[in-house]
């Protein structure tokens, strides 16, 4: 469980490890050098998809196969890194930007290489002004130092990388809302399919990928993808960054290697509840995943099959912690609040039903509840995201309508009795 | 699964039918009789699945799923439900969010009892809405242009608007702004909704969002009554439905005409009615009384008209009908030749083409095959300007990938979209036409973009001030391609239906040469008489009456010293000469007559008219008109009884049924074909008869008006000083600024900058503030042509300029 | 026996007659005495005012629109900003009723979203010109302290009071007929005459309780 790949690097140089020096000096670009030296592009797609590397954005599709998606013959071809981290509670990319830059050069370098890339995006989310920085500075370097640009390490390569700033839109890291943003024009989800692969940027053949996703690649050429495939359980094999935060004794990024349980990556890794206070409830993986109660969940494994079964995801890895002195009516309001804020406004459903159901539940926080709000609010709910299910049905054109739904299903579920407490008893805030 | 191969059968709601491969569910449902509510996809534009009510729930090997049918392609074998409870269950929610935020205040709005909002709220809607908390506020309607204003409360943002008016029309004026549940319509600061097609967005808007602030308040729909015609604003005839409530026509909407304007209108088309109501019409007959006109009964006024042109004999001639019906522009054709015994006539000022070649050139374009054409070449007016319904169909046409070569003086609306822009100096045109021809130096590309599959050739008179010539020698160009077709551009409303009727020295009723023995032995057997020889044409009538050769004029519909680019000569001639006008107004023209008869107008009259590709379609009466006009055909027939002849023109039906036999290309068509099925949408009447004069091959030398003056580009714009226009208060405040635009380096050699004035010597002297225009050809002005400012310049091929400097400066 | 009781016939009938006599007589002596009209009898129209003086009608026609003889004719115009005639965008600028044409029904005072016309108890309208018979907005439109107008002075034959009676069927269908909302008077009344007093079946209005206040 000590198995570091993403992180050894800037744990033990806290200070440097985000410049060009050091990251030389710990073993940095050798797998571009092996790759661009010794393999074929062919053969570095070969290793990613024998890794079974899942998408670390959300999704958790596989790497080498939506790799594989792009059609043979239309080029030019376009690599779009996903650095828009802005779901609440999520901040592993941002150490991966802000301490390990390199780290994600090389392995844009490597995957367009695989790719047949020559022209690579960087979109970083608007608020993230020291990451974009740093990553600046390390796109500049390598460009100095020959691992980008015009005929990189003289193997004939040419790859252009260019890093776009948000303008603070978390629907933007939505993979086409993004390359929207990026052509300019309002960052509102396209209709899929055409998907990205086959049309998107520019109508042009694309690959999204997550910064997290993208840093793994480098270890994954240099240590071959069967090294890779080993750790860990067969289907998320590999390490993965979580963002613990909330009520734990040690908030903060850990990489882990898949397959504990919860009860060990809350009770363990994050150091248990403070004060003694029992754990309530939990959001396994950013806010627009269902929420895990210790009754049900503590023994389930963190996996992505596991979790998924268990009626919620992994997602963006964001771990959110609630003690039993949580408000879960407000923790509740607080999430569909974010996501109604960042509707982009597009889909009926999601634009009014997000707005809505903030409303309701302000008003059943604030002691103005009526009994018929309950069923008013499932029933909204079930608008936007038909049968209330999981994985959500949509009405809408992507799923950040039927996010706000879950922390909605989640509070009904598990805590109803506390929602209904609040609208027979009244106000216990404001 | 389906036999043909352009078909695939799906299953709708448990019923097989067979529909087109590729076509979108939504439109394959609709068209198999099953509905589908929608707000945001619109036939003519492209899906973008945002309002979420078309949701229906399609089988997928996962399972059922609920898809919007707007976004889906049919697939054989697919198997859709639209009206399962989980479909019910999805259109209840998405009206339910839909009306959270509307202000329901559908009694005050204009488009309440045709609202798409309302009707399906009714059907599809859950009944009752569980919405407590305050609705969204904004400040009740916001004039965003003078046309349009935008009440963003009652928006439900389906994006419409915003997607026609940067897929159709090309001018994104109107646009999203802010996100989530803030999204509201609005314009960009400083930027009014300027469209020569804005009123298309209040058509489609499915709520009252947009309106029309010249109907607004003036009708409810239910209190409409409503006939089909066609627009006649211009020679696309695009589509219309005329609504009056209290017999005054107060909305003009777009048809979908799938051949002409496919449901769109220009703003001019749409607000043009108003003209119908202006309170300077002319109602009642007039005769001339020392400097005005005294009323006149019909009996007394068309007793004096008859007797004077009895007196003249044969020195009379006509001007006009290119605005009138076919039946009108015929009657006005035998009563002249028939009755007066005039060989001079002509429906055009010499500001259009060659009768002949207008008519009927060969092989003739119709305007839908610009939508499989491979090229397009556009020599002739800025279509935005002149013909804004074919702009959007040239539009259309190069968007999808056809390539547009756009010649002309200077920038055009079509320019965005055009594979090749190509400049030249008025005057310059037949050099640049050998050069094209020959594909030399930077016109090889466009000539390469011409070489190869279908082309169509738009071709007309770019500017008053270049010779129709021009066009001819364009044409026989075009005509040296493998597959090209040539559609005439000529603008004036019904000026091909008046050629087709014979209005021109040169042509007989039905597209035939004046020298055709066969057919003038059968017109003079119908109509008693035929003049011989060839008559005078537009200019040489003029100057005929100037100069007292021609005795008397009749005018019907037209407006010389406007409309005639020597208007220093229109004047002198219609001073000189005995003049009935029929007319609409007392114009700068029939200011001059010794009658003025007073004549019905759009909506008051039925008839047929013939647009540009030579497509016959029938306008419909709804209104009586005011006062004691009468449709033209009434008082020409009137008129000839006066002088002793009888035109038997006592009914439409029967005027049309006598062209129809004595007209070739109008042979076989019966008034009723017009009302029902295809006829509808109007028949294109074939060519035949005239051969026409490609007189000029492009290396006419004479063609070559080279000056060392600056040349003139003398080009109409959409809201002109024009009769129509001038009755219109909506459009009339949207004429342009008169203005000479000047190349900037022009500028610079006369030292002048923008806003300083300078004085233009044409035919008369005008005195116009600069506009620099770097899109104009150097060594060019261009003036917009017929503003009360420039109306005296006239059309020649270069003008002196004069800086006018201020006193002291 | 046909005989006979043919010879009765005549006596029978003036046995009618006799009993009849002695009878309370149900004649009126009308103009000089009237009678109570019930409560929703369709009688003349009036336009009404909300209490701040603004004109309750925005110029919406769907009176005219859902009337069956079609003797409405209204014309909206958009309200001056500065001094606005009616809440909103719109009034009614024009609004003339044909009372020649008019059959009394009702359906514009249920159409009408407003409640601004509704009906009073006045019938009187005989007039010596048809173009008398048209009445404008100038005579339907209540005076702003909510007095309703007549084009004739109050005699034997006009009574005014009949013009401030009214109302009273309203509630019946107002607004949409639920049980709940029975008792709740849902609609503005006309500025001088305050909320109407309940009505029948409203509120627990006895038959006893009942009647013209």
């Amino acid at each position: 469980m000590t198995e570091r790949i993403l992180t050894a690097r800037m744990e033990a140089h806290p200070a440097d490890s985000h410049t060009l020096a050091r990251y030389e000096a710990t073993g940095g670009y050798t797998a571009l050098r092996k790759a661009l030296g010794e393999m074929s592009p062919a053969d570095v797609a070969a290793e990613v998809k024998a890794s079974n590397l899942r998408g670390r954005g959300g999704a958790g599709f596989p790497t080498g196969v939506k790799w594989g998606f792009l059609p043979e013959d239309l080029r030019p071809r376009y690599l779009v890194v996903n650095a828009d981290e802005s779901e609440p509670g999520t901040f592993k990319d941002r150490i991966l930007l802000e301490r390990d830059p390199h780290q994600l050069v090389e392995g844009i370098a490597l995957a367009s290489y695989a790719l047949d890339v020559h022209h690579a995006f960087v979109y970083v989310r608007g608020e993230y002004p020291k990451p974009a920085r740093r990553l600046q500075r390390a796109v500049d370097e390598a460009y100095e130092a020959g691992y980008l640009g015009t005929n990189i390490l003289g193997s004939g390569f040419d790859l252009e990388v260019t890093i776009h700033l948000g303008a603070g839109a978390y629907i933007c890291g939505e993979e086409t809302a993004l390359l929207n943003s990026l052509e300019g024009r309002r960052g509102e989800p396209r209709i899929k399919p055409p998907f990205p692969a086959v049309a998107g940027l520019y109508a042009k053949p694309t690959i999204v990928n997550n910064v997290e996703t993208i840093s793994t690649v480098p270890w994954i050429v240099a240590h071959g993808g069967r090294a890779y495939a080993a750790i860990g359980p067969e289907r998320s094999c590999g390490t993965r960054l979580f963002s613990l935060s909330g009520h734990v004794n040690r908030p903060g990024d850990y990489e882990i290697v898949m397959g504990m349980t919860w009860r060990d990556l809350i009770f363990d890794v994050g150091g248990g509840i403070p004060d003694g206070k029992a754990l309530k409830a939990w959001i396994p993986g950013g806010a627009s995943a269902p929420w895990f109660v210790p009754d049900e969940h503590l023994d389930t494994f963190v996996t992505i099959d596991d979790c998924a079964a268990a009626g919620s995801m992994l997602g963006s890895g964001a771990v959110v912690v609630m003690d039993e002195t949580t408000d879960v009516v407000a923790a509740a309001h607080r999430i569909v609040k974010f996501f109604a804020h960042e509707s982009c406004g597009q889909c009926t459903p999601c634009r009014e039903g997000t707005t809505w159901m903030e409303r309701i539940l302000w008003r059943i926080l604030h002691g103005e509840g009526r009994p018929a709000d309950l069923d008013l609010l499932l029933d909204v709910a079930d608008n936007i995201s038909p049968g209330l299910r999981w994985p959500p049905a949509m009405t809408t054109i992507c799923p950040l309508g039927p996010s706000a739904v879950s922390p909605i299903t989640s509070i009904m579920r598990y805590f109803r009795d506390e929602v209904e407490a609040k609208i027979t008893r009244g106000a216990t805030v404001g | 699964m389906a036999d043909a191969p352009d078909q695939v059968s799906i299953t709708l709601d448990g019923r097989v039918v067979e529909v087109p491969r590729g076509a979108l569910l939504i439109a394959a449902a609709i068209e198999a009789g099953t509905y589908i509510p929608h707000f945001c996809w619109h036939p003519r534009m492209k899906p973008v699945g945002m309002c979420r009510m078309c949701l229906v729930e399609i089988d997928t090997p996962r399972g059922k799923m609920l898809t919007t049918s707007c976004t889906t392609p049919v697939a054989d074998g697919m198997v859709v439900e639209t009206s399962s409870p989980v479909v019910k269950k999805a259109q209840e929610g998405v009206i339910e969010f839909l009306l959270i935020n509307h202000p329901l205040d559908c009694p005050v709005c204009d488009k309440g009892g045709e609202c798409p909002l309302q009707d399906q709220t009714l059907a599809y809607g859950p009944g009752d809405g569980r919405f407590v908390e305050e609705k969204r506020h904004y400040p009740k309607p916001i004039p965003i242009s003078d046309l349009v204003a935008l009440d963003r409360e009652r928006c439900i943002l389906c994006a419409r608007c915003t997607r026609f008016s940067e897929e159709i029309s090309g001018d994104p004026l109107i646009e999203f702004v802010d996100r989530g549940n803030h999204v509201e319509v609005n314009t960009f600061p400083n930027h009014p909704f300027t469209s020569y097609f804005s009123g298309n967005t209040v058509q489609i808007c499915p709520v009252g969002a947009l309106t029309a602030r010249p109907y607004r308040f003036r009708a409810r729909p239910w209190d409409l009554e409503a006939v089909e015609a066609v627009s006649t604003v211009d020679s696309v005839h695009s589509k219309v439905s005329l609504e009056a409530s209290m017999n005054e026509i107060v909305r003009i909407s777009g048809v979908d005409c799938d051949p002409t304007n496919q449901g769109w209108l220009s703003d001019k088309d749409r607000f043009v009615y108003e003209h119908l109501l202006a309170d300077d019409r002319v109602v009642v007959p007039l005769i001339a009384n020392g400097d005005g006109f005294r009323e006149a009964s019909w009996g007394e006024a068309v007793g004096l008209a008859a007797s004077r042109l009895a007196d003249l004999g044969g020195a009379v001639a006509g001007l006009g009908g290119a605005r009138s019906t076919n039946e009108d522009a015929y009657v006005f054709s035998r009563f002249l030749r028939g009755v007066v015994g005039t060989p001079h006539l002509d429906a055009q000022l010499d500001d259009g083409l060659a009768p002949e070649f207008a008519a009927a050139v060969e092989p003739r374009a119709l305007i839908d095959d610009l939508d499989d054409a491979d090229a397009i070449l556009l020599w002739g007016p800025d279509l935005k300007e002149e013909l804004p319904v074919l702009y959007l169909r040239v539009r259309k046409a190069a968007t999808a990938g056809a390539k547009l070569v756009v010649v002309h003086p200077r920038r055009t609306g079509l320019d965005d979209v055009a594979a090749h822009t190509i400049r030249y100096r008025p005057g310059e045109g037949p050099a640049l036409l050998r050069r094209l021809a020959a594909g030399e130096g930077d016109l090889a590309e466009a000539r390469d973009a011409l070489g190869a599959g279908k082309v169509v050739a738009l071709v007309g008179r770019p500017g008053l001030a270049e010779p129709a010539e021009l066009a001819e020698a364009v044409a026989a160009f075009a005509l040296t391609l493998d597959d090209a077709r040539i559609l005439p551009l000529v603008r004036r409303g019904n000026v091909f239906g008046a050629l087709d009727m014979g209005l021109a020295p040169t042509l007989l009723p039905g597209r035939v040469s004046v020298d055709d023995a066969e057919r003038r032995r059968a017109l003079a057997a119908r109509w008693g008489s035929l003049p011989d020889g060839v008559g005078m044409g537009a200019t040489d009538i003029l100057e005929a009456a100037a100069s007292g050769r021609i005795g008397a004029l009749v005018l019907l519909g037209v407006d010389p010293v406007r409309d005639h680019p020597r208007p220093d000569l229109a004047r002198r001639a219609l001073e000189r000469a005995f003049v009935v006008a029929l007319d609409l107004f007392v114009t700068d023209s029939t200011r001059h007559a010794d009658v003025v008869l007073p004549v019905a107008g759009l909506g008051e009259i039925q008839g047929t008219v013939t647009n540009l590709e030579g497509r016959v379609q029938k306008l419909n009466r709804v209104v009586p008109p005011p006062g004691q006009a009468r449709p033209a055909w009434s008082i020409l027939d009137d008129l000839a009884a006066a002088l002793g002849s009888e035109l038997e023109a006592d009914a439409v039906e029967k005027i049309f049924e006598e062209l129809a036999t004595l007209a070739p290309a109008y042979e076989g068509l019966t008034w009723d074909r017009f009302d029902w099925a295809e006829g509808r949408d109007g028949v294109v009447v074939p060519l035949e008869g005239v051969t026409p004069p490609l007189r000029h091959v492009p290396s006419d030398p004479g063609l070559a008006v080279v000056s060392e003056r600056p040349a003139l580009h003398l080009a109409r714009v959409l809201y002109d000083d024009g009769v129509l226009v001038r009755h219109c208060p909506s459009l009339a405040s949207l004429a342009p600024e008169a203005a000479a635009h000047l190349h900037p380096r022009d500028a610079s050699v006369l030292a002048v900058r923008e806003g300083d004035r300078v004085r233009l010597e044409g035919v008369g002297v005008v005195e116009l503030p600069v506009v620099l225009d770097p899109t104009l050809a150097e060594g060019t002005v261009y003036v917009p042509f017929n503003l009360a400012e420039t109306a005296a310049l006239g059309a020649v091929p270069s003008v002196r300029i004069d800086v006018v400097r201020e006193a002291g400066s | 026996m046909s005989w006979f009781a043919g010879l009765l016939g005549p006596w029978r009938g003036f046995a009618v007659t006799l009993r009849q006599m002695f009878r309370p007589k149900v004649t009126t002596q009308y103009p000089e005495e009237k009678r109570v009209k019930p409560q929703r009898f369709h009688g003349r129209h009036v336009l009404n005012r909300y209490p701040d003086g603004m004109e309750k009608c925005i110029g919406c026609e769907l009176c005219a629109g859902v009337c069956p003889a079609r003797c409405i004719y209204v014309r909206g115009a958009d309200n001056p900003p500065e001094d606005p005639v009616s809440p909103g965008e719109r009034f009614g600028y024009v609004y003339e009723i044909n009372m020649l044409r008019c059959i009394f029904c009702a359906l514009c005072v249920e159409a009408c979203p407003t409640e601004a016309i509704t009906m009073t108890h006045l019938f009187e309208m005989s007039v010596t010109s048809r173009e008398d018979a048209i009445y404008t907005k100038d005579e339907l439109l209540v005076e702003p302290d909510g007095t309703p107008r007549h084009p004739q002075p109050e005699g034997p034959l006009v009574d005014l009071d009949e013009l401030r009676r009214g109302h009273g069927w309203l509630r019946a269908t107002a607004p949409s007929g639920r049980a709940a909302y029975e008792g709740i008077v849902a609609w503005t009344p006309s500025a001088t005459y305050g909320e109407p007093p309940p009505e029948r079946g409203q509120a627990g209005v006895t038959d006893e309780t009942d009647g013209e206040s």
